[in-house]
Parts: structure tokens; sequence; C-alpha cells
């Protein structure tokens, strides 16, 4: 009885250190959080008595963050897609194809998520500015699904190489065609899969902060580039710009709680098989 | 022979030909682009000075950079703060994720707590830290200064910036690491750790001779691709110090960039790119060497 009363007492123990420990980490993100929801006059000396106001989401939700959302909304679902239309059948036929290079391409492709954004931002400004796609959607578009496709064919290859093989070729016995075997058979079983890396390519695309700034001056700016420009301008104001940061990281914050479990069996199947 | 080949799959199938669409794009992306980084860096042109000439310029970018003793304190910026904040957030990663693998009440909110900030975007990440928490003034950092009597620590100045960047990396890419880690510990399997006990291995004895070895995989995937991310990083020195003061917080990515849109000299900053994507790739392929090394047959 004394014995289990002090194994329950550890536990607790380390419950509430857990928690504490979680509470610090998060610190910065939960007084933004709080600091969005102070009036601008209480925001400095830093305190915690306060009377919550709603203000600084007033001020901040404007026609400029409502321009930028959209284009951010925009930009990114379109990259999605595009990126799910190129990717999956590229990493279906380099699993289920005869390609004697899949290896290597595969490779390839993983070696261009090394290259950093720097190195190829001249000559793609200098291209953008000649064929009129500086400061576009489309520009934007473009630049992110070259980046989401190699990271989306290395999660969904290791969902495709999961599908055990014997039910492709029960398929194919029964007289399935390859894409309606796709369609029927593979699909439903690394849906989960898919989606999942879609919303990493979103929060990805969502975050991304180089090409934005560089690539787009007013009409094509993303949810990033108004934040920088917002620090530039009104940096004095913390709780306002406190109140926009959130606004923009709710999004993947959320979207990332969802995708956590499956991002990391992505990542790491290939490696835990061997 | 046919009724061999009944099951297997033809060599010659339109299905080869799905990933032409994917590889075109990707190549005309990043691949091409580089090639013409490539070329540029041979070439002498300052954009902001139309009357000067564009000229092809032999070594004379590369014999600069090399030269530069701003660019050597740079690059050794990029090498300690890609070795120390990979490390930093290796540990971290590891140990919260030893915390964290048991079952308690709340534990999803808890973990998801931690691993937030890996999903706000860099520029956040930096302004946030920036003001509310290392401003010298009206942040964090003055209260806990006041509180121990203190002066408050200049976070920015030019002995620090390079600290307080890692810092910043540290601080996103733990929560990585750890995600990564605890699935590995998660999926050990209760009866090795049993037996283990059994053999007497507890506590650090445990970790450091069963647990470690067991989730070896998972380190070197969670360090693969965190060591790719943190060479790559760059709105978080754009956003909080710009590289400065001087250069004293700039690393690799950022001094190409400052040299093509400050100085606007483009042929010395595709030098710099193309001497970057050398490291990086040099950096990353010893790395893959060791892991390869200790673990022959793993693949990433």
């Amino acid at each position: 009885m004394k014995r289990s009363l002090s194994k329950r007492l550890r536990a607790n123990t380390a419950t509430i250190l857990t928690w504490v420990l979680a509470l610090v980490y998060a610190f910065p993100i939960l007084y933004m959080l709080i600091t969005g929801f102070k009036p601008e006059e209480m925001v400095a000396p830093p305190s915690l008595s306060f009377t919550p106001t709603l203000e600084n989401y007033d001020a901040v939700i404007s026609e400029d963050l409502m321009l930028h959302s959209f284009n951010s909304v925009f930009i990114t679902i379109a990259t999605v897609i595009l990126t799910i239309l190129l990717a999956v059948p590229a990493a279906y036929s380099l699993v289920f194809g005869r390609l004697k290079s899949a290896e290597g391409i595969y490779y390839w492709f993983i070696t261009t998520t090394l290259l950093p954004a720097v190195a190829v931002i001249i000559p793609i400004f200098l291209a953008f500015n000649y064929t009129g796609l500086l400061d576009t959607k489309l520009g934007l578009v473009l630049l992110y699904t070259g980046a989401g496709v190699p990271l989306m064919i290395w999660m969904v290859r290791t969902f495709f190489t999961d599908v055990p093989y014997e039910i492709i070729e029960a398929a194919d016995i029964d007289g399935c065609t390859r894409f309606t075997s796709f369609f029927r058979i593979i699909l439903p079983l690394i849906k989960g899969g898919i989606f999942s890396t879609a919303l990493l390519v979103f929060i990805t695309t969502w975050n991304e902060f180089f090409f934005a700034v560089n690539m787009t001056y007013s009409k094509s700016a993303t949810l990033p580039v108004y934040l920088n420009r917002f620090l530039t301008q009104q940096g004095y104001f913390w709780a306002k710009m406190s109140a926009a940061s959130t606004l923009v990281v709710i999004i993947p914050v959320i979207l990332g709680f969802f995708t956590q479990k499956t991002l990391v069996k992505g990542l790491t199947l290939g490696a835990v098989k061997g | 022979m046919l009724s061999s080949r009944g099951i297997e799959k033809p060599r010659k199938s339109l299905v080869n030909y799905l990933v032409l669409p994917a590889i075109i794009f990707v190549a005309a992306i990043t691949q091409i682009p580089f090639l013409m980084t490539l070329i540029l860096s041979f070439i002498r042109w300052n954009i902001k000075r139309p009357d000067l000439p564009v000229e092809f310029a032999g070594f004379d970018n590369y014999k600069f950079i090399f030269t530069d003793s701003k660019f050597y304190q740079v690059l050794l910026n990029s090498l300690v703060q890609a070795a120390v904040a990979l490390a930093l957030c290796t540990i971290f990663g590891f140990l919260l994720a030893l915390v964290f693998n048991r079952a308690f009440k709340g534990i999803f909110i808890a973990r998801s707590l931690i691993i937030i900030p890996y999903f706000v975007m860099e520029s956040v990440v930096g302004i946030v830290w920036k003001t509310l928490i290392l401003s010298p003034s009206f942040g964090i950092n003055q209260v806990l200064a006041s509180f121990f009597g203190m002066e408050p620590v200049a976070f920015f100045s030019s002995r620090l910036s390079l600290v307080t960047i890692i810092i910043l990396i540290v601080w996103q890419w733990t929560p990585f690491l750890f995600m990564i880690l605890l699935a590995g510990l998660q999926n050990l399997s209760e009866d090795v750790l049993e037996s283990a006990r059994i053999d007497g291995a507890y506590g650090l004895k445990m970790i450091l001779y069963i647990k470690i070895p067991m989730i070896k995989h998972y380190f070197e995937v969670g360090m693969m691709f965190g060591l790719i991310n943190i060479l790559k990083v760059f709105g978080l020195v754009f956003v909080t110090t710009q590289g400065g003061p001087g250069v004293s917080s700039a690393n690799l990515p950022y001094y190409v960039y400052r040299t093509a849109f400050y100085d606007w000299q483009m042929g010395r900053s595709a030098a710099i790119a193309v001497v970057t994507v050398a490291i990086t790739l040099i950096i990353i392929q010893s790395f893959f060497n060791l892991i390869r090394r200790k673990q022959r047959g793993s693949t990433i």
C-alpha cells in the first residue's frame, strides 16, 4: 500500500515535470498568443495581468492581410495539387515500373532537396523578369512545386513500397489493368500517406520565405512577406504584431498536429526496414 | 516461357514513363538554373552599373572570394552553426523523447506543445524571439535580468549574434528530432527491453547500451534530414540579425543573398553559391559515408 502510494507520487511528479517542460518549451509561442490579446499600452513591461481585448485583431484584419491570405491559400493549394499530379505517378513508376535506373532516379530526386534556394535565385530571377513571371502567383507555384515534388516522391515511395506485391499480382491475375488496379487497390491502401504528405507540402509551401520575399513585390506576395513588411513598418507595435503572427501560424500548426505521425512514418519506414 | 511471364511485370511498360514529367519539371526548376549559376560564376556583372561591361572573368570571382577574409568568417559561421545546432538538436530531442515516452493524461497536448515550433514559419520564429523574448528593453530577457539583478544580455551584439541564431535553430529543429526519436523509442519491442532488464540493464546502462543502439536508424534519418535543412537556414537570419553586425552571424546562404541583392555583384554571388553547393554536398556525403560505414546496407 505504502509502496504503491510512493509509486503513484513518483508518476505524478514525472507527469507534472513533463507538463512544465512542454509549457516552457512552447513559451515563446504561448506568450505571442497572449500578447496578441493585450492592449498595446500593456505589452511593455511584460506582465501577465491585463484585460484581454480583440482590438489588435480588429486592427490587423485589414484588406491588405486578406489579399496576402488569399495569395497564400491560392498558391499553396495550387502547389499541393500540381505536386500530387506529378509526384504520385512518378513514385508509382519508380516502385512498380521496370526502370533499371529507378534507384538512381530516386536518389537524384533526393539530392535536389539539398540544393539551397540561393544557388538558383539569380537565374530564376532573371528568367522570371524576362518572361513576366515576377510577382505572379504562377511563378511561385512553379517554384514551390519544384521543391514539393522531390519531397513527395521521397515520402510516397516509402508508402508504395509498403504495399505487398502479392496484392498487385492477385489483381493482375483477376484481369485488372494497371490503371484500375492503381485506383481500386493501391490508392485506397496509401491514401492516408498521400494525404499526410500533401499536408506536409502544404505546410512547407505556406511557410516558405526566401522565394516569396525575392520573387514578389505586392500583387502576389504571401503571408511571410506580409509579416516581414509588418515588422519593418510597425515593429514597435508588439501586440498587433503578435496578433498578426498568430493568425498566420494557426493553419500550419493545426495541420502539423495531424500530420506528425505519418510524417515520421514516411521518413523512417525505409530506414527501419533496412 | 510465356506462362512464367504471366505475373512478371513487363519490361517495356507504359508505367516507366510516368516518372518523366516529374523529372523534366524538377530539372527545369532546380538543375538548369543551377547550371546557369555555374556559368554566371565566371562572369563579371554588376547589375546596378549598366555602364560597366558584362564580361567573362575567368576564375576572378573565385579568386576574389578565396582571398576575402569575410568569406572565411562566413564559412566558419556556417560550419559552426550546422555542427553545434545539429548536435544540440539531437541531444535535446533525444532527452525529450525519453521523458515523453510514457503514457499519461493529456500526453497528446503536451507533446503537441513541444512540436509546435517545427511548424511555425521562420519569419515568425525570428520576429517573436527578437522582440518579445530577447529584446533587452522590453523582452523576457529584461524581466529575467532585473529579477537576477543583472544587465540584460546583448543577444544581438557581434559577440553573441551567432549564438543567438544557433539558439533559434535549435529551438525550431529540436522538435523534429524529438518526433523521429520518440517514434523510434515507441517502436522498441517490449520483449527485448524485458530481457535486457533481466540481464541487469537499468537506467543509464539501458539507455546507452540498449535503447540508443536499437534506434540508431532513427538517429540517422533524423540527423540527415535535420542537417540538410539546417545548412539551408535563411529566413531566421534575414529577419533577426541580417547577418550582422558585420558578418558575425551570416551563413553561406545569407552571404550569397547579400552579395547579389546588396552589393549587386551577380557573378561573385554565383561563385559563392557554387562553393556553397559544393560544401553542402561534401558535408552531406561525408555524413552519409559515416553512417554507411557503421551500418552497411541501410538506406536513407
